[in-house]
């Protein structure tokens, strides 16, 4: 059959087996890469040996593992919190600022994607070894009189993290007060507000869908972030990253690694579906260029 | 200015000296004479650009990252502009199964699908191939490229492929001939973004890799793990430049694509 | 002091002096000096870019000008911000904030001053009263149809009993009826009330049907502040002329008593008819197209004329002619008093003499 006749069906409107060719490739792609290879991995979790939910409550119930959620927990909200309050005061001045202001800093901000994780965490690596620049600063300036381990620690790991996730706050939070009308401002100092009660009062409350979706997803992209704990982190302070490699590579326990995957993939994906109105992918999908 | 705003404006500019400056002093590292990390950099030289491209394990892994990102930025391209395509010409409840099922990649984290994809492709036989990795990083870029001709396509009149049939034209021809002309720029902006994500991609790239089909970022890995030398940073300017060579080039594609959908407007 | 349910506000006097404001090499308003008694109504009109909006905006204390001063009740308020100056403002776009109800909306100015909840919400309420939106406090702004909006704007603007209140164009996004429907509340809020209201607007219709006086602005320069009918029937140049209703403008050669018509007929005008001093030589006659008759070409002192269009329109005609030399004459007369006029017939216009203006020719109106 001749693409042609294939594709029309009433002569305008695309055929239901035009739409469905169109579509195969892509419906085959995520299906067989992506949503069997993770069900496959999550059913082995369940089901190796046998029938079981032992790999589970190894993973709530062993101390060990239990304080790898708890840290992972707390790296991924000290990350977001740090990020936001870094993140909202730089969004609101590029919103306020006009002309090459406005366009050095969003340049600025735009940098960190333009180079990929490996070279931002790799400068980190850098900046904290005990010779590096910021250990010979802190002596420089007489902070300290010996080298700090500042490598291979949680705190290098947050503000590394914090590094390479600032940018995903900064863009919603700048988008959304960017999306407020100034008109608003005017009509809240017209009725008597200064500036810091008109921010409180209305530029605040408008823009916090932006900062909360910003907040979301910088959290839950920290939880199951790799790279930089992977290279930054210390063995003996895992985030569950950092385990699933452990247990998946080095100990060659798939059930346990399965297991842990499938409750760090289960907690994301529940909490994005939660949040999923402040995210809106549908509005990504048509017109906004 | 006030005291508060200027406040303000200095604790702005603090965060931007913690963004810029981890960069900042990575690449020039790039040109020190010393064998050791040291900043400010010592001296000039381009023999670490010169060990990278001489390194024959070096340069398998680039090329072997250009491969995967080439084909990934095709097939991203091509399945990502058929089924928009589809969707936007109205696809029912199998578009809302599409856009249900697009958000999968981006929600779930990089680091589950690389441990999946790793067991799958061992059952399978797809360990180490280029194809086993064109497959992920297609799924990873795929929800990127689809916004780009998304966006693209919803702007295009469907009135306009109306047109063209009743000139005569078969559907596919009125879209190779009307529709794809307009969007071009998009389709490669989106092409060029799976491009990149894939030459950068680096946490699938370290679950699958073997002993010898390493990605070009999962052999620097290795040696920011354990033998960070200046080569590192040299390889960190290769990448940079080629990101925003990469990114300007998609955003100026983007810019001709807005003028030419808005001349018609003009007459 | 305690504010009655009753409204009883005052309005305050305002005084511009020598305003103006530069942006860049741009003068936006230049040396615009004006005087607002207590309680009037007076509307800011021109086209776009005559600095109408900016003078409102010094008003309110958005622009800070860059020469001038604003008075208001004899207080200096040039450098004043605007949240400490206490007056009503209504914007173009209603503006209500959205996450907030409609009777947090209007009770906003009042928790801005420190009033207790209770308290400001029945002022509110009371406001919404006024503007007739009672029972409307617990909806939300986006429930609102435009119409409701604007009022609930204009509640929030009068809630704290301001003695001013300013106005941007707060209609032009209403549709034709719901637009005649809030000029009359508006008039009857500003009666009610007693405040002064400055108005700005593009549209000379709803300036000359909703203010007491009319201050026209052209490229920043005010061009004549008059009561609505002198300067319909009085306008100070060109520009006012025809800006204001529609005007014939005909070419004449003045003697100083006599206008000549370039095409024949002459008519003597009346020295109160030049508003602006007009030199001897080429000048513009203006007459308004309903002050014109037609009559026979041969009558005494009628200027002769071939109809090129006419358009009934119900209860007025629209005669369209021309004078020798092609110079277009518009002619609107109720349609009862006019019959077996057609296209090709040639006429004689006739005027009162208090209708033929005289302006100078080299003005760009």
């Amino acid at each position: 059959m001749s693409p042609a006749g294939f594709f029309e069906a009433d002569g305008r409107r695309l055929s239901r087996g035009g739409i469905v060719l169109l579509m195969a490739p892509f419906f085959g792609l995520i299906l067989f890469a992506f949503f069997y290879p993770l069900l496959s991995l999550i059913s082995i979790s369940v089901l190796e040996p046998q029938p079981t939910v032992e790999n589970y409550q190894r993973v709530f119930d062993n101390p060990v593992y239990a304080r790898v959620l708890f840290r992972t927990l707390r790296i991924a909200v000290l990350v977001s919190l740090l990020s936001l309050a870094l993140s909202f005061p730089l969004a609101l001045v590029m919103a306020n600022s006009r002309g090459p202001k406005a366009i050095f800093l969003a340049a600025c901000v735009l940098l960190p994607f333009w180079s990929s994780v490996l070279v931002r965490t790799a400068a980190w690596a850098v900046l904290l070894q005990r010779n590096g620049l910021i250990n010979q600063g802190l002596q420089a300036i007489g902070l300290t009189t010996e080298p700090l381990t500042l490598l291979y620690t949680q705190g290098a790991v947050v503000v590394a993290m914090t590094h390479v996730l600032m940018p995903f706050m900064v863009l919603p939070i700048y988008g959304a007060l960017r999306n407020i009308p100034t008109d608003y401002s005017r009509a809240a100092a017209i009725c008597g507000a200064g500036p810091l009660r008109t921010f409180r009062e209305v530029t605040l409350p408008l823009a916090m869908p932006g900062v909360i979706g910003g907040f979301i997803l910088v959290f839950l992209t920290a939880l199951g972030f790799f790279i930089t704990p992977a290279l930054l982190g210390s063995p003996q302070e895992m985030m569950i990253a950092t385990l699933i490699s452990q247990q998946m590579r080095e100990l060659l326990d798939w059930p346990f690694a399965a297991a842990l995957v499938g409750v760090l993939t289960l907690f994301v994906t529940a909490m994005t579906l939660a949040f999923s109105r402040v995210f809106r992918f549908d509005r990504m999908m048509g017109g906004r260029a | 200015m006030n005291p508060r705003s200027l406040l303000l404006n200095a604790y702005v500019y603090a965060v931007l000296a913690f963004i810029l400056v981890p960069i900042l002093i990575i690449l020039p590292m790039a040109f020190s004479e010393t064998a050791y990390l040291t900043f400010p950099p010592q001296g000039f030289t381009l023999r670490w650009f010169g060990e990278f491209f001489a390194s024959s394990r070096w340069m398998d892994a680039m090329w072997f990252s250009l491969r995967i990102a080439l084909f990934t930025a095709i097939t991203t391209a091509v399945v990502g502009t058929m089924a928009t395509y589809a969707l936007v010409r109205g696809a029912g409840r199998l578009g809302t199964l599409f856009q249900a099922l697009l958000i999968g990649p981006i929600v779930v984290p990089h680091i589950a699908l690389a441990v999946a994809l790793y067991l799958f492709f061992q059952q399978t036989g797809l360990s180490g191939t280029t194809i086993g990795y064109v497959f992920a990083h297609t799924i990873i870029a795929l929800p990127f490229t689809v916004f780009t001709v998304a966006a693209a396509l919803s702007s295009v009149d469907p009135a306009l492929e109306d047109a063209a049939m009743s000139c005569g034209a078969t559907r596919f021809t009125a879209f190779r001939l009307i529709t794809l002309p307009i969007i071009l720029p998009n389709v490669i902006s989106g092409a060029l973004f799976a491009f990149i994500i894939s030459f950068d991609e680096p946490v699938v790239a370290f679950f699958l890799a073997g002993i010898r089909d390493k990605t070009l970022p999962r052999m620097m890995f290795d040696d920011i793990e354990q033998n960070l030398t200046p080569i590192i940073p040299a390889i960190a300017v290769l990448l940079t430049a080629l990101s925003i060579a990469i990114l300007l080039g998609a955003a100026l594609l983007r810019r001709v694509a807005a003028r030419n959908a808005a001349t018609p407007e003009q007459t | 002091m305690t504010v009655a349910t009753a409204p009883q506000a005052r309005g305050a006097s305002i005084q511009i002096e020598k305003l103006e404001k530069q942006f860049g090499a741009v003068r936006a308003v230049d040396n615009v000096s004006l005087t607002i008694a207590a309680g009037e109504f007076i509307a800011l009109l021109g086209p776009s870019g005559s600095g109408k909006s900016t003078v409102l905006m010094s008003l309110a204390g958005f622009e800070r000008p860059t020469a001038g001063r604003i008075l208001i009740d004899g207080q200096d308020c040039t450098a004043l911000p605007p949240y400490k100056r206490n007056i009503g403002m209504v914007f173009q776009n209603y503006t209500l904030f959205p996450h907030l109800s409609v009777v947090d909306n209007v009770a906003f100015p009042l928790k801005m001053r420190g009033i207790a909840k209770a308290d400001r919400h029945r002022q509110a309420e009371a406001a919404l009263e006024i503007v007739r939106l009672g029972g409307y406090g617990q909806r939300m702004p986006k429930q609102l149809s435009g119409g409701q909006q604007q009022r609930v704007a204009l509640a929030r603007a009068i809630v704290y009993r301001p003695h001013v209140l300013l106005m941007d164009e707060p209609l032009s996004a209403l549709d034709k009826n719901l637009r005649e429907e809030m000029q009359l509340e508006i008039k009857r809020l500003h009666s009610e009330l007693g405040l002064t209201v400055v108005f700005v607007t593009h549209d000379q219709s709803e300036a000359l049907t909703m203010a007491d006086r009319i201050a026209i602005l052209k490229s920043g320069k005010l061009q004549q502040v008059s009561p609505a009918r002198e300067l319909y029937e009085r306008p100070s140049n060109l520009f006012a002329a025809s800006f204001i209703g529609e005007m014939n403008m005909l070419p004449v050669e003045w003697d100083g008593k006599v206008a000549r018509l370039l095409s024949g007929g002459a008519i003597a005008i009346e020295p109160s008819s030049v508003i602006e001093p007009v030199q001897p030589g080429k000048s513009v006659l203006a007459v308004r197209p309903e002050r014109l008759w037609i009559t026979g070409p041969e009558d005494a002192g009628a200027w002769p004329a071939t109809i090129r269009d006419v358009v009934y329109a119900g209860a007025g005609t629209l005669v369209i002619a021309e004078l020798a030399g092609g110079t277009e004459v518009r002619i609107r007369l109720p349609s009862n008093t006019i019959s077996g006029l057609s296209a090709g017939q040639v006429v004689g216009l006739t005027c009162p003499p208090d209708a033929a203006l005289l302006y100078r020719a080299d003005q760009a109106a």
